[in-house]
């Protein structure tokens, strides 16, 4: 943990609020009084009046998005969980089949995204394949290492107590592996959403990545900008999601 | 009494593509049930391979073993062996009690016998009440060891292996976790076979004290020390009886290094 070199409590929770707030200020007053037109950093009360004025198309454009990130995210670390499983416990197959899936990470999702597209359409599904994907790779690596990572004196030790495969498997190598498979959940909330917002991007009438896009073609940027900060509101709420899971279930 | 153990000619090794070594090469050793045995030698003689292999962690690759009679194999898997590890291997994210209760949760399919619930009593015994709720890492190293030792009892094993379970203590807390270690001795009488690298520990707790020496892998000094301490293995550390042993040991010791 970080010392706070003697901060009191309450001086802990005040000062990160001082301290976006100055900044928050300083964005107000300071970068149109040096000249930084409005097109290209609107000032923070301009946004926060678009969320005031268009607050239906805003929303209207939130969920699609949120729907597409917390699938992908679901579905793209469920399945890199259950196939780290399967990898550890058949070292024949990890040694056929992982290759092909480090050749696969290879490629950039970018590049990726329209093929996606191709296949799946314009509808949800191909952002959630793409939210999917990008979070697969990092958690499958995480959990196999996780599930690996227990010593050989625990190995002996359950040895000695004459545990089955699937002791070993909850009361072992499960616990051992959550630490590291939360912390690639933690990166997964944040990429989850780039993954929805770039499929947007490519290919969509709706989602905060289709808003940002006409919003940059229109010259809105005040309504770009507050596109921005509801993807960013999104990733912190699914991260918070996984921090709490995190916190109930390792509690040492 | 029958043997606990019986071994010999026993080889034992580490099979490699590169570098296959044999550790242990002929072996003879005979442990009467009930005994508490210390066994010294210089590092990387093999004394944990010796007590890995009857435990049937790892497999001998010629001679004889027996354990209570039977295969390891067999003892280990009807759960009649406990092991104190030098490193405490306690899992990090369970509490002591929950750590003590590991023997209840697994393997129980392999038991032939009932083991009782005694996590509380052996709580109280090695004085971990007070500690039951807290993690691993909020324990010191001494409370660790007593937990590890704890939860080995817990499986009422009918042999105890304990691989230099007080390697890391300073010496205060070893001398008290030696007397705690022979009072449960004497009260339950169970098999002891306990690895350490301190000569004064394997004479004060040893009713016998074997050496063994580096390549090959083998019994090289083996006292009885029954004549030399009052009944129940009691004595005194300045007993001159038994410094006079340690100077022993440490010669026999110093031969095999
Ligand atoms: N898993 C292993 N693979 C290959 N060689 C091993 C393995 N474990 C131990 N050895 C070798 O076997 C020999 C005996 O090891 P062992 O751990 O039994 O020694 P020890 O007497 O317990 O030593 P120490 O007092 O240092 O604990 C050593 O030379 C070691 O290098
Ligand atoms: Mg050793």
């Amino acid at each position: 943990m970080i010392a706070h070199g003697g901060l009191s409590p309450t001086a802990q929770a005040v000062l990160p609020i001082l301290g976006v707030g100055s900044l928050l200020v300083a964005w107000q007053f300071l970068l149109p009084a040096a000249g930084v037109p409005a097109y290209i950093v609107p000032t923070p009360s301009a946004i926060f009046a678009v969320f005031a004025k268009s607050g239906p198309l805003l929303l209207g454009n939130f969920w699609p998005t949120a729907i597409e990130a917390i699938a992908g995210f679901t579905i793209g670390n469920f399945s890199a969980i259950l196939l780290a499983i399967v990898f550890v416990h058949s070292r024949i197959l990890q040694a056929a089949y992982f290759p092909v899936v480090l050749f696969f990470n290879t490629i950039p999702v970018l590049a990726l995204s329209p093929i996606i597209i191709l296949i799946f359409g314009l509808g949800m599904t191909p952002k959630i394949v793409i939210a999917a994907v990008i979070c697969f790779f990092p958690t499958l690596i995480n959990m196999i290492r996780g599930l690996d990572s227990a010593t050989a004196n625990e190995h002996e030790l359950f040895r000695v107590l004459s545990s089955n495969r699937s002791e070993l498997f909850w009361r072992l190598r499960l616990p051992r592996a959550l630490p590291m498979l939360f912390s690639s959940l933690r990166i997964a909330s944040a990429t989850a959403v780039i993954g929805a917002i770039v499929g947007e991007w490519i290919g969509s009438d709706k989602g905060l990545g289709a808003l940002i896009i006409q919003a940059t073609f229109n010259y809105q940027s005040d309504r770009l900008y507050a596109a921005i900060v509801l993807s960013s509101l999104l990733s912190i709420g699914l991260f918070l999601v996984v921090v709490t899971v995190e916190r109930k279930l390792i509690r040492y | 009494m029958g043997n606990a153990i019986h071994a010999a000619g026993l080889d034992v090794g580490y099979p490699g593509p590169h570098h296959p070594t044999t550790v242990l090469s002929g072996l003879d050793l005979d442990v009467e049930a009930g005994t508490f045995l210390s066994i010294l030698g210089p590092s990387g003689c093999g004394k944990s391979t010796l007590l890995r292999v009857i435990a049937d962690l790892i497999e001998p690759l010629a001679g004889e073993i027996r354990v209570l009679g039977e295969t390891p194999r067999s003892v280990r898997s009807r759960r009649d062996v406990g092991f104190v590890f030098q490193d405490s291997t306690l899992l990090p994210w369970r509490t002591v009690r929950d750590n003590l209760r590991l023997p209840l949760q697994i393997g129980r399919g392999s038991l032939t016998r009932p083991i009782e619930d005694k996590t509380e009593e052996l709580l109280a015994l090695m004085s971990l009440s007070a500690l039951a709720d807290r993690f691993p890492h909020q324990l010191s190293g001494g409370q660790r060891q007593r937990a590890a030792i704890a939860r080995a009892l817990l499986g009422e094993p009918r042999l105890l292996l304990m691989d230099e379970p007080f390697g890391a203590l300073d010496e205060i807390t070893r001398d008290r976790l030696n007397d705690e270690l022979l009072n449960l001795w004497r009260r339950t009488r169970t098999t002891i076979l306990f690895v350490t690298h301190s000569i004064a520990e394997a004479v004060y707790l040893g009713e016998r004290v074997i050496v063994l020496a580096a390549n090959p892998g083998r019994v090289v000094a083996d006292r009885d020390l029954q004549s030399v301490k009052q009944p129940g293995n009691r004595c005194s550390r300045e007993d001159p009886v038994i410094v006079a042993t340690m100077a022993g040991m440490r010669a026999a010791l110093e031969a095999a290094s």
